[in-house]
């Protein structure tokens, strides 16, 4: 059987992760939770779950008049769609520029790769997410205006552009395993592994790096920056997981995907919540996801608070 | 839960299965209509010679081994007047003005041989008043009448029964009597001993009613061969009829046939001597042209009446009982759940991307009702309308449905410049939804050009190229003629097809695609796990 190395590592093949564990465990009322992000944002404050603070939700072209006054009041900003997927339609301004010519003010914003754009384009750009340009279902969408995290100074050697994220595989409510993603040149600043972000997989039990990937391919050094990639101990790192471990009593999804940033200030924030989080996270930790799975399942004490959780998945895995 | 599952599984794929069992073995019913041969397309263009207003032709009668349908009679500026009194078919055509122009029949002709072995003897003193035409004697010179009572003192005994004497009759003229299409007259060939295929049915006619046996030339269309070009010119060519124990047996001294005929000849007229004078090329012009139709054909109707006389369940439950229109959608609708099986296996146990789920159906529906060639490039046009609509109105910023209908309008006008442009638009025309199911695939288009944007052209080739792979492989299921008639006889299958749908809708096992995405974790593994073994001692 051409199977048989998968399953003895453990490996969790979509099939697997539908039938078993997500048409399981998740709740399908609950998935606009987590999909549209205005309402996670919501949800996530009552609970008082750090996020980026939103400056902006968008709803229709007529809250666009004014968004040249508003916008003057931040000195960055990211401009996100509400139910986007894999970075599609974010963009991220870091300085807002005001120029005035021959008596005409004119405002520029500088993006994170240092291209410049006219404050009508950086319009233009949310009426395409209003349009449903980027939103996966093609429904018309939101768009949110959110404040830019700066990246934490750890990552400094380790990512090109953008900033790192922390995924989390949570199971009822454990800590399953984990990466971190960082962007590099060919990923364009984007933390997607299929763009050509590094993967990273992260012991639980300490916060440090063990291994990494680009594309499936092992990787030992970051191609932009030279650092070693194993060996990196995340900080924050308990404070991180207890994040995503709260992030389950928060949306009720029994198999979850946390997305989590460390800021230089707050410490870590959740950036996004996933219903359906990928499964090349096994590929950057080259371990398989069904057995830890499997010992949450059948071994985990039921009606823990978010940090025993923690404390059980650091212990294990 | 479990168990339950499996036995409603189970009840459902084998519950059909014992149903085809049960009908085959006790009802003793065939699970599918017989095949029927290919069938020929016949054509028959005529245009009278000379100024007439009037003129007359025959064409093909049923009969013993000869089945007609679909006859069409071009008559736009004619009367057609068709006479099918006697044994043959004859068509008038006729007009104010003299007739300058060609007319045309076609037809969907079946042939299938004729064989009469064992011929019994035949004492037949008296025929009825409908045959004595057959029997009549034709005015000879008397030199040949002469030659004729001396040839039959030589080759027949006397007292035998007519049967006999008619198999002696062909064997004579059949063996000495060569063919030699320059000898046209009864005489030259009593002299010589040679004769054109009409004459030698002519000679073989004489002496049959000389001995009293009703006898007649019939009038023959040969079929061209298979292997030959598509469309072949066919001449008339002759042969005979003998009234033997109450039939006509047919006999052919030219090729050879004696109570048989092979299923490449057709006769068109089954009396000579009426249609001499009108097929003669002084009075008219005819080509004639057959070729096979290339489509096999199930014998629906016979099926039916099967299935009506087994008075079982099924014959009430049978979908044979719907009118034609609907028996003809349904075989096409009973295969889409076979496509549906096909993309299960293929999107969850093998792992080939699709744009939507159930585009690839769509796309063999679109095939199958148009054709593979033009389906195809129409596909492709519609990604390249799409793609490009994208591109354009992504400047407008569009809300989602009105772009989608702008997709949807622009591929609609795709279809009329191509109905304008093209000439063989004919095939898709008779089937008026032929193209409805490309207007529903060009909703999932957008996804096409989202996925182009968002992952890249390899990976939107590799779902493309996913899609078409499913769309040809239910494209060759529904070529399988045979299957989708097995589907419409046994429609009970569908529940065997619901069994194996659960079956694969509870696969949790690893799909094929993964095996290839986890096999350089699978070996980094193992390098490190050696690595660390390497290290110990
Ligand atoms: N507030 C922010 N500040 C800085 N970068 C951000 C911010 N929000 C998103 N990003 C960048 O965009 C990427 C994708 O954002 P995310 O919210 O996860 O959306 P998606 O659902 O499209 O993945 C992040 O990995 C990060 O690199
Ligand atoms: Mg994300």
């Amino acid at each position: 059987m051409i199977f048989r190395d998968l399953e003895e590592l453990g490996i969790l093949g979509i099939n697997n992760r539908v039938g078993r564990y997500i048409l399981r465990h998740n709740k399908r009322s609950n998935y606009p939770l987590v999909d549209d992000k205005v309402l996670t944002a919501q949800r996530a404050e009552t609970w008082g779950i750090a996020m980026p603070q939103n400056y902006m939700i968008i709803e229709n072209y007529g809250s666009l008049k004014n968004f040249h006054l508003k916008i003057q009041n931040y000195e960055s900003f990211v401009i996100k769609p509400a139910n986007g997927s894999q970075g599609n339609g974010i963009i991220v301004i870091k300085e807002i520029i005001k120029e005035e010519r021959n008596g005409i003010t004119r405002i520029l914003c500088r993006r994170s790769n240092d291209k410049l754009m006219d404050i009508e384009e950086v319009k233009h750009h949310i009426s395409g997410i209003l349009s449903g340009l980027y939103s996966l279902k093609g429904h018309s969408d939101t768009a949110i205006i959110q404040a830019k995290i700066d990246k934490h100074s750890i990552f400094d050697n380790y990512s090109y552009g953008g900033i790192p994220d922390i995924r989390v595989i949570v199971f009822e409510g454990y800590p399953v395993m984990s990466m971190v993603r960082l962007p590099t040149k060919s990923s364009d600043g984007r933390a997607n592994l299929h763009q050509g972000a590094i993967g990273a997989g992260i012991n639980l039990s300490d916060g440090s790096t063990n291994n990494a990937v680009i594309k499936n391919q092992v990787v030992d050094i970051h191609p932009d920056t030279g650092h070693k990639l194993v060996g990196l101990k995340i900080p924050f790192w308990r404070e991180s997981l207890e994040l995503a471990a709260q992030c389950y009593d928060m949306v009720e999804l029994g198999y979850l995907g946390a997305d989590i940033v460390l800021t230089p200030d707050q410490g870590p924030i959740l950036l996004e919540l996933n219903a359906r989080p990928g499964l090349g996270i096994q590929i950057a930790n080259l371990a398989g996801l069904v057995p830890r799975l499997e010992k949450i399942r059948l071994k985990a004490p039921k009606n823990l608070l978010a940090h025993e959780r923690v404390d059980f998945s650091m212990k294990n895995f | 839960m479990k168990k339950l599952i499996f036995i409603i599984t189970t009840l459902l794929i084998t519950a059909p299965l014992a149903m085809l069992l049960y009908k085959s073995q006790v009802l003793n019913l065939s699970l599918l209509p017989q095949m029927v041969d290919d069938v020929w397309n016949f054509h028959l263009t005529v245009r009278p010679k000379g100024d007439r207003t009037s003129f007359s032709f025959p064409i093909p009668k049923p009969g013993p081994g000869i089945k007609i349908t679909d006859e069409r009679i071009r008559s736009k500026n004619f009367e057609v007047f068709i006479d099918s009194n006697s044994d043959s078919t004859l068509a008038t055509w006729s007009a104010k003005d003299p007739i300058k122009q060609k007319v045309t029949y076609s037809a969907r002709i079946d042939l299938k041989p004729l064989s009469y072995k064992n011929i019994p003897k035949d004492h037949t003193e008296t025929y009825p008043k409908g045959l004595q035409r057959y029997l009549k004697t034709l005015n000879l010179l008397p030199e040949d009448v002469a030659a004729i009572s001396l040839l039959e003192k030589a080759i027949l005994e006397g007292n035998e029964d007519k049967t006999s004497v008619i198999r002696k009759i062909y064997y004579y003229v059949e063996e000495e009597i060569q063919r030699n299409t320059n000898i046209k007259t009864i005489h030259e060939a009593l002299t010589n001993g040679k004769g054109s295929p009409l004459i030698k049915a002519k000679l073989f006619n004489i002496l049959a009613r000389r001995q009293k046996v009703p006898s007649r030339i019939v009038v023959m269309v040969r079929m061209p061969e298979l292997k030959s070009t598509a469309q072949a010119k066919v001449r008339f060519t002759f042969a005979n009829e003998v009234f033997l124990n109450n039939k006509w047996i047919p006999i052919d001294t030219n090729r050879g046939y004696f109570g048989e005929r092979p299923d490449n000849f057709m006769v068109i007229h089954r009396n000579y001597d009426e249609v001499e004078k009108i097929i003669s090329k002084k009075r008219v012009s005819y080509s004639i042209q057959a070729e096979r139709a290339r489509i096999n054909r199930f014998n629906k109707s016979e099926f039916k009446k099967e299935v009506v006389k087994s008075d079982s369940i099924f014959s009430k439950l049978s979908l044979y009982r719907l009118p034609l229109p609907l028996q003809t959608m349904f075989t096409t609708i009973l295969m889409i759940p076979l496509g549906t099986l096909v993309l299960s296996i293929a999107r969850n146990v093998i792992g080939i991307p699709t744009f939507g789920i159930f585009t690839p159906i769509l796309l063999t529906l679109f095939f199958k009702e148009t054709s593979f060639g033009f389906g195809f490039v129409f596909f492709f046009v519609v990604v390249l309308v799409g793609i490009g609509e994208r591109y354009i109105l992504d400047k407008f910023y569009l809300l989602a449905v009105p772009r989608l209908s702008i997709i949807l309008t622009l591929v609609i006008m795709l279809m009329i410049g191509y109905s304008l442009f093209s000439s063989d638009i004919a095939m898709i025309s008779q089937n008026h939804l032929a193209f409805f199911p490309i207007v529903i695939v060009t909703t999932n288009i957008e996804r096409l050009s989202i996925m182009l944007t968002e992952e890249g052209l390899a990976n939107t080739l590799k779902t493309l190229f996913g899609t078409l792979v499913i769309a040809i492989l239910g494209y060759l299921l529904y070529s399988i003629h045979a299957l989708e008639m097995f589907m419409f006889t046994n429609p009970e299958l569908l529940f065997t097809i619901i069994g194996f749908l659960i079956l694969i809708g509870k696969y949790k096992g690893y799909r094929l695609s993964e095996f290839l995405r986890f096999r350089d974790l699978v070996r980094q593994k193992k390098k490190k796990t050696e690595g660390i073994s390497n290290d110990i001692p």
